[in-house]
């Protein structure tokens, strides 16, 4: 899941591009969330445990509705607008890192098995967390909810979240922990993909090549590359093309078919929904009829409980009509005072480069705003080039993939 | 090297009180031509900016500008140990991370060295263009103060609306609706006493009666208030400082969504 070793490269690295945020800061402000990610984490967490399912009359599972709908409440009640964003079909390069989750998936569906036959609580309870799965019914279900709830809800091509690869993708601002319950009074973790190229004194170009050297769900890892030594490759030859060129090809095997390009342009341009109907997004009042019906009739929700949500997604449009002062007033650099410990040594010239490139990656209007979601902006602004270079890098990505799997199989053998 | 002595010392200490509330840490921001603080409130809603400017201190010392984080409870905590006929003397070194606050009493027989230690604050400065108000409503801090907490009791919201009748405040809550307006009216025996209303297009905008009611903590350094309004700008509320500066509080109004049925 995204791009290995990330965060810890980060916080080691770049320290001054996270800052801890309370979650009532985030009020008033659209946030695009990972859908798929978070059903996912509501099928493990809520109401789980060994094989047993949270589950309605008719013994479908419930939990993912449970999750879906009190986590939505909180984001509303804090004022903040949440635009649920659902996988859409993933890139040709993820599919080997789905295949491999898939193929991890079987194995825990054996090894659970084998743990049910003997009766192992902490394995069943282990093997039964991996074989959890996002169905497209779950999807569905959950898209409904939202609706009703007066939520909207977008599909993209490749998407972003909890996962580290958000920055890459360009995601201007990203937050990690926002989902986290309230009694765990973690803070909200945020970065700011300009301050976090300052501190790596990198361009986003090369931001980029680090994460592909890192190893991302795109392509392999080099054997022998952690974190720390892509940061050191990158910074010390500017580019992926010349850190191959220079790299000790006896100590780092380079795999035969390594589609850095590749991953490079779906960084770079990312696909993305075009659909302009589908990126105008909207919260409405919530459908209190439909919800009792969606929840209460259909999937045995207590009625009461149902009720009093409801009430508080009343309360909640009202707070999130509070504006903010950035909407009518922009940030400038504070570059006049200095700081009392002023006589700090910065290296100047390349964080010059850095610092130009990402504010032009900023500025750049979309629909969205502030959001942390990047492919989207890409969709509206560019629909028409983008989707003509779909096609084409679909017929050329089957080429490659069928290289890749002819080169796994070789391997294996 | 900074060096900043103020003989009216309870201003500080009436400034301090006006901004606590509403901001946590800020970055006081020393040069040549003043004293000057810009700080949002957590949630990015209200803005409070000061300015004192040197020509009111009796000795104004600013080698630099320099930029000193300070947590403002912490700082209200030293001046309270100010009494109200103190001297002030702001003082830091050059590279030190901490502030010294001198208080001399009147008769010079009492000195003071509080030294309280600076944080490094990493805050957005926004940048607020001079606008032209649709409205300004000038009348006395009390008058508002009293408004503000009047309303606060009944709802939590405030619509200020201006027209040519005059100004008035209205509220809703659970138990039931408030009005309150007020005249133009100059004719009074001192001038801050007076209620001017200044108005070039009607205007009627939404607050949180919450912030408003933490500006008005600012009532002490000014008899008069001005209030000026335009719709989809937020609202300034200034006082005025004496020969000094200002207290200005900026504050977005709340936005009335459209409230658009339509969902496929």
């Amino acid at each position: 899941m995204g791009i290995k070793g990330l965060m810890k490269l980060l916080a080691d690295n770049a320290p001054s591009g996270m800052k801890e945020q309370k979650f009532e800061s985030y009020f008033g402000r659209k946030i695009a969330i990972d859908a798929s990610m978070s059903i996912y984490q509501f099928l493990i967490v809520v109401g789980r445990s060994g094989t047993e399912m949270l589950t309605n009359e008719a013994g479908e599972t419930t939990s993912h509705l449970v999750g879906m709908f009190s986590r939505t409440i909180r984001l509303l009640e804090a004022g903040i607008k949440p635009v649920y964003v659902f996988d859409g079909k993933p890139p040709d390069l993820k599919k080997q890192e789905l295949a491999k989750r898939y193929s991890r998936r079987e194995d825990a569906t054996d090894d659970l098995a084998k743990a049910t036959e003997s009766g192992n609580k902490e394995d069943i309870e282990k093997f039964s967390k991996r074989t959890v799965k996002v169905t497209p019914q779950h999807n569905d279900d959950c898209k409904k909810l939202l609706r009703l709830m007066g939520v909207p809800t977008v599909e993209v091509y490749a998407v972003a979240s909890e996962d580290m690869d958000s920055l890459t993708f360009g995601a201007p601002k990203f937050l990690r922990h926002l989902m986290d319950p309230s009694s765990k009074k973690i803070p909200v973790m945020e970065f700011d993909i300009s301050k976090v190229l300052e501190g790596l004194e990198l361009s986003m170009d090369q931001f980029i090549d680090l994460c592909i050297l890192c190893g991302c769900d795109y392509c392999d890892s080099i054997r022998g590359i952690g974190p720390q030594t892509a940061l050191k490759l990158v910074r010390q030859h500017g580019s992926m093309e010349s850190v191959l060129e220079n790299i000790n090809k006896e100590r780092y095997q380079i795999p035969d078919d390594w589609p850095y390009e590749e991953a490079r342009r779906l960084f770079k341009e990312p696909l993305v929904v075009t659909d302009d109907e589908q990126t105008e997004l909207k919260w409405a009042a919530p459908d209190e009829e439909g919800l009792v019906n969606f929840l209460v009739k259909e999937n045995g929700f207590n009625i009461d409980r149902v009720t009093k949500a409801i009430e508080k997604i009343k309360t909640a449009k009202n707070k999130s009509s509070q504006g903010r002062l950035e909407s009518f007033f922009k940030p400038v650099s504070t570059s006049a005072p200095v700081k009392r410990k002023g006589t700090k040594c910065v290296l100047v010239s390349p964080s010059h480069v850095t610092k130009f490139k990402t504010l032009s990656l900023r500025s750049r209007p979309g629909v969205l705003g502030r959001l942390i979601f990047p492919s989207l902006e890409l969709g509206s602004n560019y629909s028409v080039p983008l989707s003509r270079h779909e096609t084409a890098h679909t017929t050329e990505k089957g080429a490659a993939n069928k290289k890749s799997k002819a080169g796994g199989s070789k391997k294996k053998k | 090297m900074l060096e900043l002595r103020l003989v009216q010392g309870s201003l500080l200490k009436k400034v301090l009180e006006s901004i606590k509330d509403l901001v946590n840490d800020a970055n006081f921001d020393c040069s040549a031509t003043g004293f000057s603080l810009q700080a949002m409130d957590s949630s990015h809603v209200a803005l409070v900016a000061l300015l004192l400017r040197s020509e009111g201190f009796e000795h104004y010392r600013c080698d630099r500008n320099i930029s000193m984080g300070m947590n403002l409870t912490n700082m209200a905590k030293m001046l309270k140990c100010a009494g109200n006929d103190d001297i002030i003397t702001i003082k830091a070194d050059d590279g030190s991370d901490t502030v010294t606050f001198m208080f001399e009493s009147p008769t010079q027989d009492k000195i003071a060295d509080f030294e309280m230690k600076l944080m490094d604050i990493d805050s957005e400065h926004l940048g607020i263009p001079e606008a032209e108000y649709h409205a300004i409503v000038r009348m006395p801090s009390a008058e508002f103060g009293r408004i503000c907490k009047d309303l606060s009791s009944i709802g939590d919201t405030v619509v200020i609306s201006v027209t040519k009748e005059g100004v008035k405040f209205s509220t809703r809550g659970d138990i039931g609706t408030a009005n309150i307006v007020c005249r133009q009216n100059t004719t009074v025996d001192k001038p801050e006493e007076a209620t001017v209303i200044e108005m070039n297009e009607p205007v009627s905008l939404t607050f949180a009666l919450r912030y408003l009611n933490s500006f008005t903590k600012a009532s002490p350094l000014s008899n008069t208030v001005t209030i000026s309004l335009s719709s989809e700008l937020p609202v300034v509320v200034e006082y005025k400082i004496a020969e000094m500066g200002y207290v200005r509080y900026y504050l977005a109004p709340k936005i009335e969504e459209d409230e658009e049925e339509t969902k496929p």
